[in-house]
């Protein structure tokens, strides 16, 4: 009982103290920058891109696309640099030099990020509605919260696959914005599946928020939950599978470091 | 000025430009601004527009391009004095003779012509993944305005270089502001998609004519009298944001200097 307590208490503690790391800041007019403005002027962008190829009555499109996309900021670049600040910042040694649960150490760093990813692309939606009319009326908004919930998470999956790297490379914003670009390209947020050739499609499934961007496009069109069942599985399944293997690397390049004396090596 | 002290600011700016060129060629942000980035929007807008037929392909290419033009000056070029900051040579640049508004000129030089792979990327994409038939209609005038382009951006980054400095909170903004240009300044839409209000803002930014101008000397779209306008308006903002920059610059030296403040952030 006693240890399944301090597990918790280190999940909370460290996704709480990550978070407030990551965001030293906390302040009003970064986050403002990053999570408001920022989303705001890439939903815009690629809508109005969306529109002038398509036509206005497809905006809904582009907007609820690049509105769940969001989920991505917290998800890819939170994560990640959550992960890898505790190197920037010198504290893997300690970090690793306690006898600290690794699964609840690794899965705290996505804890808040797929909380706050989650209220980004509700903001996003709602820039959506704002700005270029998405009708929500026959969308199941409580299954559009589990969509997005389920997005969120499986986006961070990535992360924390992408946060491993950030352990071994100096690469990471590199790799960060690579990753965050190439999603906006191939989950379907801006280009239909349907009109991608066959090796896109294959990259695009085995990627998280293409299942959770068609569920979403779905949910809102008026398709229940039952209907989206199966994409919202393999999204969780697909989210679970990313933090297992970025679980997995992370304890081997604890080995390997503490193997090589490299925990501090850039 | 003495033609000495005039030979010797070119020397300096163009030492500027050089050190930059090759600090920046092994720098994996560089390549992600320059080449990944536009290359990934080039993409996306050859399915959206081409592939529909809402825009030709060297639309895309000129649009995709402006899109690697900016992010990078935003970026490199707003950071040019920052920069100096975070690698301690700050105060060495402000110490010598040199002004430093000549040496972030050849800093932002360096930058805006390295972005120019961006259209390269561009092009490259259009013509071997989508085989689009690409042909510059008025290769000359094309040339013109791409000179031009050059020098807007290159004054633009003047300006933001030192505000970032002056003004953290102005920097904080720096990711933000990337797609708003990109629509302001019609890289890849007719800026006619935004709000009327936005227009004015699109006619004081350089990159706006930039674009006007490569768009219309590529498709063949612009007469030359329209390109002319375009010219004349990027030179004239150019101007214009050489004043500014120098005031800025002028006053962040003061502020630099009256708060010792120059290393710190």
């Amino acid at each position: 009982m006693r240890k399944l307590v301090l597990n918790l208490r280190l999940f909370i503690d460290g996704a709480l103290l990550s978070y407030i790391a990551l965001f030293r800041w906390l302040q009003p007019h970064t986050y403002l920058a990053s999570k408001v403005v920022m989303p705001l002027a890439q939903i815009l962008f690629f809508t109005l891109m969306g529109i002038f190829a398509s036509g206005p009555g497809n905006a809904a499109f582009y907007a609820i696309g690049n509105a769940i996309h969001l989920a991505s900021i917290n998800g890819i670049y939170g994560v990640t640099m959550s992960i890898g600040g505790d190197r920037w910042s010198g504290a893997l040694p300690y970090i690793f030099g306690t006898p600290a649960n690794r699964l609840v150490l690794f899965s705290g760093r996505a804890f808040f990020h797929v909380l706050d990813g989650m209220l980004g692309v509700i903001m996003g939606l709602a820039w959506g509605v704002l700005l270029f009319g998405l009708d929500l009326s026959q969308a199941d908004l409580g299954a559009l919260a589990l969509t997005i919930l389920i997005t969120t998470f499986s986006t961070s999956g990535l992360g924390l696959l992408l946060g491993c790297v950030s352990l071994v490379s100096i690469e990471t914003m590199f790799v960060n914005n690579t990753f965050y670009f190439l999603l906006l390209a191939f989950s379907g947020a801006n280009i239909p599946l349907t009109e991608m050739p066959g090796w896109m499609q294959s990259v695009a499934w085995a990627l998280p928020l293409t299942r959770g961007i068609a569920a979403s496009r779905q949910l809102i069109a008026g398709s229940t939950l039952a209907e989206v069942a199966p994409l919202l599985a393999g999204e969780f399944l697909l989210g679970g599978l990313y933090i297992l293997l970025g679980y997995s690397l992370f304890r081997w390049f604890e080995f390997q470091a503490k193997r090589r004396g490299t925990l501090e090596a850039f | 000025m003495k033609p000495g002290l005039w030979r010797q600011h070119v020397r300096a700016g163009l030492a500027a430009f050089e050190v930059t060129l090759r600090i920046n060629a092994p720098d994996s942000f560089v390549l992600f601004t320059i080449v990944v980035q536009p290359l990934i929007i080039a993409i996306m807008a050859m399915w959206m527009l081409v592939e529909r037929g809402a825009a030709n392909a060297l639309y895309v290419v000129v649009g995709s391009g402006m899109t690697g033009l900016w992010s990078t000056l935003l970026f490199l070029g707003g950071n040019s004095i920052n920069w100096e900051r975070w690698t301690g040579t700050l105060e060495l640049m402000v110490g010598q003779p040199t002004p430093v508004a000549v040496i972030v000129f050849g800093k932002n030089a360096a930058v805006v012509f390295q972005s120019l792979l961006s259209m390269v990327a561009s092009y490259t994409v259009a013509a071997i993944l989508f085989r689009q038939p690409l042909s510059v209609e008025q290769p000359l005038l094309f040339a013109v305005s791409l000179l031009l382009t050059m020098v807007a951006f290159v004054s633009f980054g003047l300006v933001i270089a030192p505000l970032f400095l002056l003004s953290p909170a102005v920097q904080h903004f720096q990711n933000a502001i990337e797609f708003p240009i990109y629509m302001l300044g019609g890289f890849l839409f007719p800026i006619a998609l935004l709000p009327g209000w936005t227009t004015p803002f699109s006619y004081l930014l350089a990159p706006f004519w930039a674009a006007r101008a490569l768009h219309g000397a590529s498709t063949g779209g612009a007469s030359l009298e329209e390109l002319a306008f375009d010219w004349g308006m990027m030179l004239l903002l150019g101007a214009i944001y050489l004043l500014i920059s120098g005031r800025l610059i002028e006053r962040m030296l003061r502020k630099a200097r009256s708060e010792a403040t120059l290393r710190l952030e």
